[in-house]
């Protein structure tokens, strides 16, 4: 049983069926949040610290976040927290009425670096719709190019844009007593990164100057060209297809790819030593910094990477295949995997706007999914989406990000989640260079300069800023090893001439199909719902990592995950007063998620004066 | 001496889109053999390290876009880049959208400048946009824009075929 708190039971074949004499099993009662802002304005107006922290933007993240909080500064804790998706993100509007052929291209814009896995989770969704099923390599090679967009995308998050925030540079702004310290912390994990201490391991993570800094920029241009190989381009691929991959590969596709992807096994175990050292060193310089950042483990996560002769793209079969991916698919609640079928974290996400930019809507039109199991009326198939934007409140809305729910519980997308699920889910079977052990993941990184080791993570008992860093970095050999797996068995494919890539289909002209893509970006969860009607796209709903983690409150007054992590984040920083505040300690939590606002999106028809333009104002100066 | 010209900028955004379009009419375009024309609009880290790794650097660039700049719309603007950098912030936030996505004359010129690629002849022709609201998003360009076009053109071959002083009069030319 995963389900506590909606009313789902499953018979003893596993089928989910709603719990009996539930007269509207998915009502519920908004709760307001007025009350509780009034006692914070009272606060503010009467204590001169307690204070308004606004963070508009919030710098090195991608796209447009700002983030509101009233931080005590004589207690040193958070009040309050809101998170602000400040713009319009349309593409569910773009795509409808189009050709399902496109979503793959048209979704792929929704971001400037994970454009391929919005082109795959595309792809998938019409491949259930179709339906069609791709060949083994089609998939094998698909895996490869999204394991290459995580390769770019982890070092990115690691040192460019979450790294500077441990640097020399910022450190010895906020807190000067730690440089010091790590001036003289040997470092333990110097055979693997051959930095001497702490502090020079800082020095190197200083933006714009630092060799970790520059390393990873440069990095990033390795795993682009391995991804280019197989994808033709970098961010937007023009390869992947509904039904597989339109590319050719040959033996010289797979040793380019294959000499980029050996770089990243010393790579890993220099960025996992590097990691390792920085956490460990925190939590030993005061072990108030493992509640930076802290929320419940509760995460959610639909896998990625398909075992080629499991992945048929049907929903009937989604829980076998999805349980035979490199990542397992499942939902996590205060630490313990609940779940690892498709179907399940399918039919238990809801997505609410209360507190959005965004009309609700009315109907109900798929009460259950392809395999009977009962949906609920906000459940990404019944969802509609209705921009409204209004003046921004933090009693009402206040975002363009919505309240994705799973079992109505605020769930973290999380690229960590991935380790965690696959480690603890029960169901992995592919141990050629991975091993889960139920509490870790053994990864086993061939030699390239170094000889070949194992690199093990373990899952942390506190959930944090700092474990999900450190869980990014170990996401580096992880993928890796994910890559090298696929990249044999393609290799073992192409020896036996099994060279398709794509099967052809028609897609359907008339009737109603449904389709869910399940795959996931750099930094976590993603899937794509379609409804195809008489051959056009008639309802197309992204659910990005980002939306579950910069979700407002819901109806219940439940803070999103950043909202969340922030409210519980202690004020560790050194400052004298107001003035030399930074929020370094609010800062390290949000960009800890890797938080990706996707572009605003402005809708044009060509040949016609239809074109709409949604803007909101972000200053949060003067919001009641 | 070897000349790149390139134009910078997104597709589809009337326009902001002058760039990459004006390089695909200015590539058709005779040139002699020490000229290039190239589309940079591929994310300024990207072009670093395309730059980077260059056997024979580029002994002068040309680059164009639309950029608004407060200018009447249509006006065209050329000069030469002083190679001045802003505060290390701000190169720092220019490299992150740069990665995650963001693409822009000026991102592309501080970075490019940071990372030291850009030879000492860098000239900048910018044209003003009109496009505001509602009419900015789409195929083709506005009428002050379309005017300005031929203008752009001349004005790039002229530097570029050293017709023109590349480094003394660039100041307004329309």
């Amino acid at each position: 049983m995963c389900f506590k708190n909606l009313p789902i039971e499953f018979d003893e074949n596993g089928k989910a069926y709603l719990k009996a004499g539930v007269a509207n099993p998915y009502d519920y009662k908004s709760t307001s949040l007025a009350d509780n802002e009034d006692k914070i304005r009272e606060l503010l107006a009467r204590n001169g610290h307690i204070k308004d922290v606004d963070f508009d933007p919030v710098t090195r993240v991608a796209g447009a976040l700002a983030f509101h909080s009233v931080v005590d500064l004589k207690e040193r804790k958070v009040l309050s927290t809101n998170s602000m998706a400040t713009l319009f993100r349309g593409y569910e509007v773009i795509l409808k009425g189009r050709d399902p052929r496109d979503a793959a291209f048209i979704s792929s814009r929704a971001c400037g670096v994970c454009g391929g896995v919005h082109s795959a989770t595309a792809a998938m969704a019409m491949e259930m719709a179709f339906p069609v099923r791709p060949p083994p390599l089609g998939i094998v090679i698909r895996n490869m190019l999204l394991s290459m967009e995580f390769l770019y995308d982890h070092p990115l998050h690691l040192f460019l844009l979450a790294g500077p925030d441990y640097s020399e540079a910022i450190i010895k702004q906020t807190n000067p007593e730690i440089w010091e310290r790590a001036q003289r912390t040997p470092a333990p994990g110097a055979n693997a990164h051959n930095y001497g201490t702490i502090g020079a391991i800082m020095t190197d993570l200083n933006p714009l100057t630092g060799g970790l800094y520059l390393e990873a920029l440069h990095m990033t241009r390795v795993a682009r060209e391995a991804y280019v190989v197989i994808g033709a381009k970098y961010p937007h691929p023009e390869t992947i297809i509904p039904g597989g991959m339109m590319t050719t590969v040959s033996l010289t596709v797979m040793n380019e790819y294959f000499v980029r992807l050996q770089k990243f096994f010393d790579y890993s175990r220099k960025v996992v030593a590097i990691w390792d050292d920085i956490v460990d060193f925190f939590y030993d310089v005061d072990s108030r910094y493992r509640q930076v950042g802290a929320r419940p483990a509760n995460m959610i996560d639909v896998g990625i990477w398909d075992d080629p002769e499991a992945y048929d793209a049907t929903y009937a079969n989604a829980n076998a295949w999805g349980e035979r991916r490199w990542a397992t698919p499942g939902a996590i609640v205060n630490g313990e995997v609940v779940t690892t079928k498709l179907q399940n974290l399918n039919i238990g996400i809801e997505e609410f706007v209360e507190h959005s930019y965004y009309e609700g809507w009315d109907g109900h039109r798929f009460k259950t999914d392809p395999s009977g199991a009962p949906l609920s009326p906000h459940h990404m198939w019944n969802k509609e989406t209705k921009p409204r934007p209004t003046s921004q409140s933090w009693k009402e809305r206040y975002t363009w990000a919505t309240s994705p729910r799973w079992d109505r519980m605020a769930m973290e997308a999380e690229c960590t989640a991935r380790l965690w699920n696959t480690a603890a889910g029960g169901v992995f079977p592919h141990k050629r260079l991975i091993e889960p052990t139920g509490k870790s993941l053994r990864m086993t990184v061939p030699r390239a300069a170094m000889p070949e080791s194992e690199i093990e993570w373990h899952i942390p008992a506190d959930w944090n800023a700092f474990e999900r860093n450190r869980g990014r970095a170990y996401c580096i050999p992880y993928t890796a090893m994910v890559a090298m797996d696929n990249w044999i068995l393609a290799m073992d494919m192409l020896k036996k001439g099994q060279t398709q890539v794509h099967t052809p289909f028609e897609p359907p002209k008339s009737g109603v199909q449904i389709g869910v893509g399940y795959w996931g970006a750099g930094r976590g969860y993603l899937t794509h719902h379609a409804i195809i009607e008489d051959g056009a796209l008639a309802n197309y709903q992204i659910l990005t990592p980002s939306t579950w983690n910069a979700s407002p409150k819901d109806p219940w007054g439940t803070p999103g995950p950043y909202e969340e992590a922030v409210l519980n984040t202690p004020i560790l920083e050194t400052f004298s007063g107001p003035e030399d505040y930074k929020g370094i300690d609010i800062l390290r939590t949000i960009r800890s998620f890797d938080p990706c606002m996707p572009c605003t999106t402005h809708i044009h028809v060509d040949g016609s004066p239809l074109c709409v333009t949604r803007e909101v104002n972000t200053c949060a100066c003067g919001v009641d | 001496m070897r000349t790149l010209i390139a134009g910078v900028g997104y597709s589809n955004l009337r326009d902001l889109s002058l760039g990459p379009i004006l390089t695909i009419q200015l590539a058709a375009m005779d040139w002699p053999v020490n000229i290039e024309v190239d589309d940079l609009s591929f994310g300024p880290i990207a072009v670093v390290q395309r730059f980077q790794t260059q056997a024979e650097p580029y002994q002068r660039v040309i680059l164009f876009s639309a950029v608004s700049r407060g200018h009447a719309p249509g006006t065209v603007t050329t000069y030469l880049w002083e190679h001045k950098l802003p505060p290390p912030e701000e190169i720092q936030a220019r490299i992150g959208e740069a990665v995650t996505g963001v693409v822009g004359l000026d991102n592309l010129l501080i970075i490019g400048e940071h990372f030291g690629i850009w030879p000492e002849a860098v000239i900048v022709i910018e044209v003003e946009p009109t496009d505001e609201g509602e009419d900015g998003w789409g195929a083709g360009f506005s009428p002050a824009v379309a005017k300005a076009v031929d203008d752009v053109l001349a004005t790039v071959r002229r530097v570029a075929l050293g017709r023109d002083d590349p480094v003394g009069r660039l100041t307004e030319v329309a």
